[in-house]
């Protein structure tokens, strides 16, 4: 496209462009970058293939590091021993033991066989703070002395009992596990260990989550010292995969309750309270707060274009006949996301309507570009400035332009200005 | 070797590639490459698909539990060290041998394995019986340069390991890829560790020290750097919690960066993503580009990464008028020929990161714009402590209404760090949660807890029944200043957020709080002696020194062996450094200990253990114009809060 054609297209007209301003808006900024030289194609421009292969400058490795050190990163990285030192043995001793582990080199932890050093290779191994070694020493630990012994161990080394039960939670043994977290008087650890495990093992399987979960819930929350919010939360959790097994449909297998509810409100909205899947009987039975199901309800009927079902709902006619809206969602929060969806302007004006203050009312009437709260605000203001400047942005003969006019020509008003 | 610091560090992976080949050389002729996709864009930055072939991969795979035979016998996964992954490349190497033994006698079957084998690898190779048939490989590629003054492993699951399930095993490749970069750049003379991890890596630095040095002795102090930081995420938190006001730390907020490089996907942020979705239909694919994050390519980026957001559009603005002017139109046919040999090619692509910044730009003002002002608000009332009862309410109707599977918690977090919440508070938004996205990430507010992000209130009309009296004191709600005396003691908390200038880091969070990393920077930057720093550092608890100073203190030649057979308990090792307390009498004979803190050169490394983001880059860059210094900032990778979250899950 020639250059002053790509300028007097109305497109670009149209958003009338000022280069005087000191600062360019961004649909400025991107018709100039978007601007294409003669002989460039056009697809270039958004594709990035010809850029990530800048050559980055580099020393050659050699005048990097000398090869001797080379060798050695080599050597380190490998975890084998030095050429020269396989021959001779050093006596096995713990600290020598210890590091082998850290450099990740081959070590002979059975030579360990008193308490007193498989107790120093434990401490060792904690002070050092390799997280392999630690788990090394554990696991060895584990397959050579007596169960208790160890629990006895790793209760006083709180790091590497925390390597030991991450060790259990990714291997998925999880009756050891709870064994060793019962054994340390940490039930509701073992509680909350045994849920983490069944929902990640069981998917979206209702049925088995079902059972493993009313299981868990059974056995494990009901211990002394269980958090009775956290046992409250995991009883939901089965009534609210009781109805889903009820409902017995595959795309709200293990979905969340909102998730659930939005289901039941865009399928069975006017089933009343007591029917299974009646949005009112859902939202009841999970003990939904006011807020997240009229959160729900807006979201689910304004996106499917319901927006009668909506006006009815959320708006009250007063006793002199005006609509007020009535719901759980703050004002403010309210009309943003009604002004997201797209709502009416007069659904928008009856939700400017509750704002007690004038001046905020104004403002958002404003910025959601609510045109007849604007004009009935200036008018009640008597502030025949601001709306006739008002006036000048709004579309001529737009039904908003007219309601303006008509307010600026009405005589029961007493402008002040 | 006197090569800028700069080179020396894109040179890296030269030695990374070194290793790989090292490796490569071992697993036969001809070979098939199986990758996990985490890794390929970490994988790019060491070599290309060329040098590859040449090193004698045939093809390359992406990892997927389902891949059936592939075109060569010889086949090398690579993989991060993963438990789970690491599982899953065994149970479809066992599938094939299944169908074919035969192939369990040709030593086919290798794993590179990111940044190491742990021992845990091994047994589990054994129990499967797989042990002799295929062959495990550390590979620890080195730091990489995503940026200017920017270095990262990439080890993006290294937070979830350490601070979420605590396993440390993995700490010890931070020590290695230190202990390798100090072959290139000299050993800094002073090294300060703050935090226990951070702790275990310069012991363990100390160890690869003492164990090589008979081969490789170079006990002159760096040239190249001044001074080694080593800092735990754990010891500020805030600053991932926070939302960042500048370019670079909202592009985050927005968009998937990974490996320095953006996914500039403006239908599908990271903001939608993460919201509920009422909608049945599922979002397609859309065409996104990839932006490289990198100043040296993108010039435009190097000026506004660090920019506040509100400043960035003008920036962009005037770029566009200065490029508008170049009107070729005007140009005879030499000059014509000349532009587009010379600069054509440079404008089209400044053009081009022109137009990407733009949409970028407005994509963040169209996710950010409606919330942002309140979100920042309620956020520095968080930080000084004031109005909770509002900052409360602000988030439970977030909770209620735009909730945000990794944002609302984040918001959570910091109101239990800086303000804490009541049981019945907790509780209330936890239900909330739960209802939102389902009550399977009942879990997921444990992890908080164990990691430290979440203080857990209890319950304490249930706890005066079930426990005796003198526990009392611990069940009793904490001193809910604690976040604020701490950082107000260090001056984190300007009194006038409103009115800082460009010259103090807090404007990455809007003037609202100074990133610690940048007060330790500061703090060593700015003293003359040992004992200014000790001074200005002491209410920081897990600050230990080492490097020379810790030379200077052994007790004759203290070795490895003789430190852990006098060990004491539940005690910290010390190897690498030491306790400033133990210091004090040092410091009180020679206050100035050997000049310790005239750093020559003034040039710092802070490695951040567990994420740095990109507000804390940005406010070090304050600091480093303050005091004329450089300061390289390197981690394992680039994260922000939304991934801390993320990784609890």
């Amino acid at each position: 496209m020639d250059d002053d054609d790509y300028w007097n297209t109305s497109d670009t007209k149209a958003k009338a462009f000022s280069f005087d301003d000191d600062v360019l808006s961004p649909q400025e900024i991107l018709a100039i970058g978007q601007k294409t030289y003669p002989g460039q194609k056009e697809e270039s421009i958004f594709s990035s293939s010809s850029i990530s292969t800048v050559k980055v400058a580099q020393i050659p490795l050699m005048s990097l590091v000398t090869p001797k050190v080379l060798d050695l990163i080599l050597l380190a990285q490998s975890g084998k021993d030095p050429a020269q030192e396989q021959s001779q043995e050093s006596p096995e001793t713990v600290a020598v033991t210890l590091k082998r582990l850290v450099l990740g080199r081959r070590c002979a932890l059975h030579v360990h066989r008193t308490m007193k050093s498989k107790t120093e290779l434990l401490d060792g191994a904690v002070a050092i703070g390799d997280g392999n070694a630690i788990l090394t020493v554990v696991l060895f630990l584990i397959a050579t002395l007596n169960k208790k012994l160890v629990y006895e161990l790793l209760s006083s080394r709180l790091i590497a009992l925390n390597h030991y039960i991450s060790f259990l939670q990714n291997e998925g043994k999880i009756t050891e596990l709870t064994d060793l977290l019962t054994m340390l008087g940490r039930s509701p650890d073992a509680a909350m260990a045994h849920f983490q495990h069944a929902v990640k093992t069981q998917g979206n399987n209702v049925d088995g989550l079902l059972r493993k979960v009313t299981n868990i819930l059974a056995n494990h929350f009901n211990q002394p010292g269980v958090d009775a919010h956290q046992t409250k939360m995991v009883d939901a959790y089965v009534k609210l995969l009781e109805w889903q097994k009820l409902a017995n449909l595959p795309e709200l297998s293990n979905r969340s309750a909102l998730q659930c509810l939005a289901y039941t409100c865009s399928r069975h909205w006017t089933e009343g309270a007591g029917a299974a899947m009646s949005p009112l009987t859902l939202g009841q039975r999970q003990q939904i707060s006011p807020l997240q199901f009229d959160w729900v309800v807006l979201n689910v009927h304004a996106k499917s274009g319901k927006w009668d079902i909506l006006e009815s709902l959320f708006t009250k006619k007063d006793w002199l006949g005006r609509s007020t809206v009535s719901s759980h969602v703050p004002a403010q929060c309210l009309l943003r996301r009604l002004s997201e969806l797209g709502a009416s302007s007069r659904l928008m004006a009856a939700c400017l309507a509750k704002l007690p203050s004038a001046d905020e009312r104004l403002a958002l009437a404003l910025n959601y570009k609510v045109h007849c709260v604007v004009i009935q605000t200036y008018a009640k203001q008597k502030d025949r400035l601001a709306l006739t400047n008002y006036k000048m942005t709004l579309n001529p003969q737009s039904e908003e332009y007219i309601l303006a006019e008509n307010t600026l020509r009405d005589p029961s008003i007493k402008w002040k200005n | 070797m006197d090569q800028p610091l700069n080179l020396k560090l894109s040179s890296l992976s030269l030695i990374s590639q070194n290793k790989l080949q090292n490796i490569l050389s071992q697993c036969g002729e001809k070979k098939d490459l199986i990758i996990d996709p985490s890794l390929i864009k970490a994988l790019e930055r060491i070599c290309g698909v060329t040098w590859l072939r040449q090193h004698g991969v045939d093809k390359i795979y992406k990892m997927d539990p389902q891949l059936g035979p592939t075109a060569n016998a010889n086949r090398v996964y690579f993989i991060p060290a993963c438990i789970i992954k690491y599982k899953c490349v065994l149970d479809q190497i066992s599938s094939l041998i299944s169908q074919n033994p035969s192939i369990a006698d040709v030593n086919g079957f290798h794993i590179i394995i990111i940044p190491k084998v742990l021992n845990s690898f091994d047994s589990i190779l054994e129990s499967k019986g797989l042990y002799g048939v295929v062959k495990l490989h550390a590979f620890a590629w080195e730091l990489m340069v995503l940026d200017d003054q920017l270095l990262s492993l990439e080890l993006p699951f290294l937070f979830k390991q350490l601070f979420v399930d605590q396993n440390q095993s993995l700490l010890s490749g931070v020590a290695m890829s230190l202990w390798t970069l100090f072959h290139v750049t000299g050993r800094p003379k002073v090294m300060c560790s703050f935090g226990k991890f951070s702790a275990g890596v310069l012991d363990m630095l100390e160890i690869y020290n003492e164990t090589y040095s008979r081969n490789f002795v170079d006990t002159n102090n760096s040239r190249d750097i001044g001074a080694l930081l080593v800092i735990d995420r754990t010891q500020d938190y805030a600053s991932s919690l926070l939302t960042p006001a500048t370019y670079s730390g909202l592009l985050k907020e927005i968009f998937s960066i990974n490996c320095g490089f953006l996914d500039l996907n403006v239908k599908d942020t990271k903001v939608m993503k993460g919201k509920l979705n009422f909608d049945s239909e599922q979002s397609n694919e859309s065409k996104s580009t990839a932006m490289p994050l990198d100043s040296s390519i993108d010039s435009l980026y190097a000026e506004i990464k660090h920019r506040h957001f509100s400043e960035v559009l003008s920036v962009l603005s005037s770029k566009a008028k200065l490029l508008k002017n170049e009107d070729i139109k005007a140009l005879g046919i030499q000059e014509m020929k000349h532009f587009v040999a010379t600069k054509l090619q440079q404008v089209t692509l400044f053009k081009q990161n022109l137009v990407n910044h733009v949409l970028a730009c407005e994509t963040i003002i169209s996710e950010m714009s409606n919330r942002f002002e309140n979100l920042k608000l309620t956020e520095t009332e968080m930080l000084n402590n004031r109005n909770k009862k509002t900052n409360y309410n602000f988030l439970d109707e977030n909770f209620g209404t735009e909730i945000h599977i990794y944002n609302s918690l984040r918001l959570m977090c910091l109101l239990s760090l800086t303000q804490g919440l009541s049981y019945d508070e907790y509780n209330t938004l936890v239900n909330k949660y739960l209802l939102a996205f389902g009550y399977k990430y009942l879990y997921v507010f444990n992890n908080l807890i164990n990691s430290g992000l979440l203080i857990q209130p209890s319950n304490i009309k249930l706890s005066l029944n079930i426990s005796n009296l003198s526990n009392l004191s611990d069940k009793l709600p904490k001193w809910q200043n604690e976040f604020q005396t701490a950082a107000h003691k260090l001056k984190q908390l300007p009194s006038k957020p409103d009115d800082v200038g460009k010259s103090s880091p807090s404007y990455v969070f809007n003037g609202g709080y100074i990133p610690l990393v940048a007060i330790i920077c500061n703090a060593i930057l700015t003293s003359e002696s040992l004992s200014e720093v000790l001074t200005k550092l002491s209410t920081l608890t897990d600050f230990k020194i080492g490097g020379v100073i810790n030379e200077k203190l052994k007790d004759g030649v203290e070795t490895l062996n003789e430190k852990l057979s006098n060990l004491k308990v539940s005690n910290d090792l010390e190897f690498g450094c030491k306790d400033p307390k133990i210091l004090s009498k040092v410091v009180k004979s020679d206050p100035n200990f050997c000049n310790l803190f005239q750093l020559k050169p003034k040039t710092i490394l802070v490695f951040v253990i567990g994420g740095v983001n990109y507000a804390e880059i940005a406010a070090c860059e304050v600091v480093q114009t303050n005091t004329g210094s450089k300061i390289y900032i390197a981690s394992d990778c680039v994260s922000n809060g939304s991934d801390l979250i993320a990784a609890h899950m």
